[in-house]
Parts: C-alpha cells; sequence; structure tokens
C-alpha cells in the first residue's frame, strides 16, 4: 500500500519536531514564524505547568508569573534543547527551577512580613471562597470546596519534595525515572519521597474534621 | 514476597510494596491470591484517585480559561517585545553635533581629583613661602629677650586707670577728715540733755 498515511505522531515525538522547528527558525531569523510555532507549545503545556506550578508555589499569582517566565525561558535558550530529551521533561525541569527560585524568594520575603490570616482549620483564606459564582448547586461546590480545602491543607504540610514528586508522579503521572530527570533527584530517592508523601497525605486526610468546625465554615460559606 | 514480609506481616505485603504496586502498575502475584492485601490495594488505588480528581479540580480552579488565554497573550506579547525591542529614535543631527565635542573632552574624574590635590598642595606652600619671605629675620635669642610692643592705646588706658584710683584714695583721705570734725549724734543729744 503505497501512499499510506503517517503512523500518528505521539505527542512528545510532536513536541520535539516543534521545539526543532523554533530552533531552526530563531537560527534563520524567523522570529515571527518562530514564535508562531512556540505558540502551539505553549497552547499545549500551559495547563499542566500550571498545576504543577500551582500545588509547588501553593499561590495562584506566582504560578501564573512562574510559567510565564519558564515559557519565556524555554523561548530564550531552545537553542540548548536537545532532541533525545522528551521537550515536557526538559520545559518541566525550567519550571521547576524557577519554582524553587519563587519559593525561596517568598521565604526570604516572609521574614520580614507578617503572616497571611488562617482561618480555623489553618488554611489561608481565600476571599474567593465567600463569593457566590455560577456552576454546580451551592451545596456541592461548598463540598468540593471543603475537600478542595482540605486537599491543599494537607498538601502544604508535605516537605517541599515531597510535595514535587507527588504531584509530578500522581497529578502528571509520571515515571519515576520521568521525575527523576525533571528533579534531578535519584529513581531511588523519588520512590522514598513519593511513597512517604502518600503516607503522610493519607494520615493526615483521615483524621476525623471536627464537625461542629466543618458545620460552622459550610454555614459560614453558604452565607 | 520479601522475606521481611513474610516474616513481620504474617505473609501480608508492606504499605510500601503497595504504593510500589499501585503507582507503578506492576502487580505482585500476591495480590490475586490475598484478599486483604488486594483489598488494601484497591483502597489505596481509590484514594489516590480521588486525590488526583481534587487536585487537578483546584488547579484548574485557580486558572479559569479565560485566564489562560490571557495568559498565553501575554507570554507571546513577551517574547514579541523579546524579539522585536522598541526602536530607539535618533536625536536631530544638530544635537548630535553639539554632544560630540562635550563627550570628547570629556575628563576622567580621577584626573579631576588630582588636580584639585595638587592645586591644594601648591596653594599651601606657597602660602607658608610667602609669608617667611615678608616676616623679617629675627634669632631666637632676640626674640626671647624682647618685650612685647606696647601699643600706644594700651598705655592711654593704663593712665586713666591710675588716675581714677588716686582721685578715689583722694577724695575718701579728705571726707575721713570732715567725718572727724563733725559732731555725732550721741554727742549733741546728750548735751542737749543735760
Amino acid at each position: 500500500m503505497t501512499g499510506a498515511s503517517q503512523p500518528p505522531v505521539s505527542a512528545k515525538e510532536a513536541d520535539a519536531r516543534v521545539a526543532v522547528e523554533v530552533k531552526a527558525l530563531q537560527a534563520a531569523g524567523k522570529l515571527a514564524a518562530a514564535r508562531e510555532r512556540f505558540a502551539e507549545l505553549v497552547g499545549r503545556h500551559q495547563r499542566r505547568a500550571l498545576r504543577i506550578a500551582f500545588h509547588y508555589v501553593r499561590d495562584a499569582a506566582d504560578a501564573d508569573e512562574a510559567v510565564q517566565d519558564a515559557f519565556i525561558k524555554a523561548y530564550l535558550h531552545i537553542g540548548t534543547f536537545r532532541e533525545e530529551l522528551p521537550f515536557e521533561v526538559w520545559f518541566t525541569r525550567i519550571l521547576i527551577n524557577g519554582c524553587l527560585d519563587r519559593i525561596k524568594a517568598r521565604k526570604r520575603r516572609e521574614r520580614w512580613i507578617a503572616p497571611t490570616p488562617l482561618d480555623p482549620s489553618g488554611n489561608e483564606r481565600n476571599p474567593a471562597d465567600y463569593l457566590p459564582s455560577r456552576g454546580p448547586s451551592p451545596e456541592d461546590q461548598v463540598l468540593a470546596s471543603e475537600r478542595r480545602r482540605q486537599l491543599n491543607g494537607a498538601l502544604s504540610k508535605l516537605p517541599e519534595r515531597q510535595r514535587l514528586v507527588f504531584m509530578l508522579s500522581h497529578f502528571e503521572g509520571r515515571s519515576s525515572r520521568e521525575v527523576s530527570t525533571m528533579t534531578g533527584l535519584n529513581e531511588s530517592t523519588v520512590r522514598v519521597h513519593l511513597f512517604r508523601a502518600i503516607r503522610r497525605l493519607r494520615s493526615l486526610l483521615a483524621k476525623p474534621a471536627d464537625p461542629a468546625q466543618a458545620g460552622r465554615r459550610i454555614h459560614r460559606a453558604v452565607r | 514476597m520479601r522475606f521481611a514480609d513474610l516474616i513481620l506481616r504474617q505473609g501480608h505485603l508492606s504499605e510500601r510494596t503497595i504504593v510500589d504496586a499501585v503507582m507503578s502498575g506492576n502487580r505482585p502475584a500476591h495480590l490475586d491470591r490475598c484478599d486483604i492485601c488486594a483489598s488494601r490495594a484497591v483502597d489505596l488505588s481509590r484514594w489516590l484517585d480521588d486525590t488526583r480528581e481534587i487536585g487537578l479540580e483546584s488547579a484548574d480552579a485557580a486558572f479559569p480559561p479565560e485566564q489562560l488565554a490571557a495568559q498565553r497573550a501575554q507570554i507571546l506579547r513577551k517574547l514579541e517585545q523579546l524579539d522585536e525591542p522598541s526602536r530607539v529614535i535618533s536625536f536631530p543631527r544638530h544635537t548630535a553635533r553639539v554632544d560630540e565635542p562635550a563627550s570628547g573632552r570629556r575628563v576622567a574624574a580621577s584626573w579631576v581629583a588630582i588636580a584639585a590635590a595638587a592645586g591644594l598642595i601648591v596653594g599651601v606652600v606657597g602660602g607658608q613661602v610667602s609669608a617667611r619671605l615678608a616676616a623679617p629675620p629675627a634669632s631666637a635669642a632676640d626674640a626671647n629677650l624682647a618685650e612685647p610692643p606696647v601699643s600706644e592705646p594700651a598705655v592711654a588706658n593704663n593712665r586713666a586707670s591710675l588716675k581714677h584710683d588716686y582721685d578715689d584714695a583722694l577724695t575718701l583721705r579728705s571726707l575721713e577728715a570732715l567725718d572727724e570734725i563733725t559732731p555725732r549724734l550721741v554727742q549733741t543729744s546728750a548735751r542737749g540733755g543735760r
């Protein structure tokens, strides 16, 4: 069968091709075309990058900036991208390093700034949680919000590395080897961090919440 | 099955082995035989699924599609700015010509400092030399023996003060004599009483 359609290209291969094209276009001085091709990569990895950054830095605004910076760095240094490494892994490494820098900077800042007010469960208050919005019923919304808050609270209690490894392995579905490449940790260390993170999270989330407190919180949220 | 599992856990799998099995997808044969461990693996798997769902939900809730689109546009705008930086508008020629000689004559700050220090030293030395040349030469012995010159107004002042003291003394003495010849009130009253 001549002229048969080409075998489907995997997402990794497609990314690598686009990245190589961007590199070539940049080298040829066709910058507008390079940006246009790079926009494809942005669209494909933006959501994933935001999830990683959001769970790692624990702040939406910081995550937003970290992702923007990571894409800009990736574009500027795409000349150093090697085809044998998946673009996703290379980019995630850039993103993680950026997030780590932000966390360090925030810790330095927080030494001089009063801490953010916490609600009774120890989570940061998010005014958006108390505002009405469109979507599912208020009750479902409150329950979902409560579950998210609990998980976020538990995740924030994990050490940074455990949280990062858990997020990449579990939320992003990466193998230990991929996480190892992304984070620069040994594979065995990655597995240890993952196991400890799961064990700690389970124990944190298994603790029965104070029903009175939960009731108060739900009541307040509904109001 | 590991030896530790066999001895310590009565043949059941450790939590870590179950986590490894669930996360990697490599299902150990023991799970097919042991209902307890199979149930533990299922529980863990469900918990992980729930956690993943909630985790992704919370991240996605923080970034609605509109925000994603805005972010994407912002990234592309920044990239455009990097690729095509703002053009620098050149100033008119006249201004440029005026600036050129000034930039050509610019003197380094260090040279200005050196010149200032040299000027100061020359000033101090010159002042000293001129002061020495202007003063008459005098030996150290002469300087010790010589009395300090007294000026005319000082002498006049001294004389005036001496005269004043003498006058005061004279006045007091004449008053004492006068006082002696003046009759006392006691004596006068005694005479009257007689």
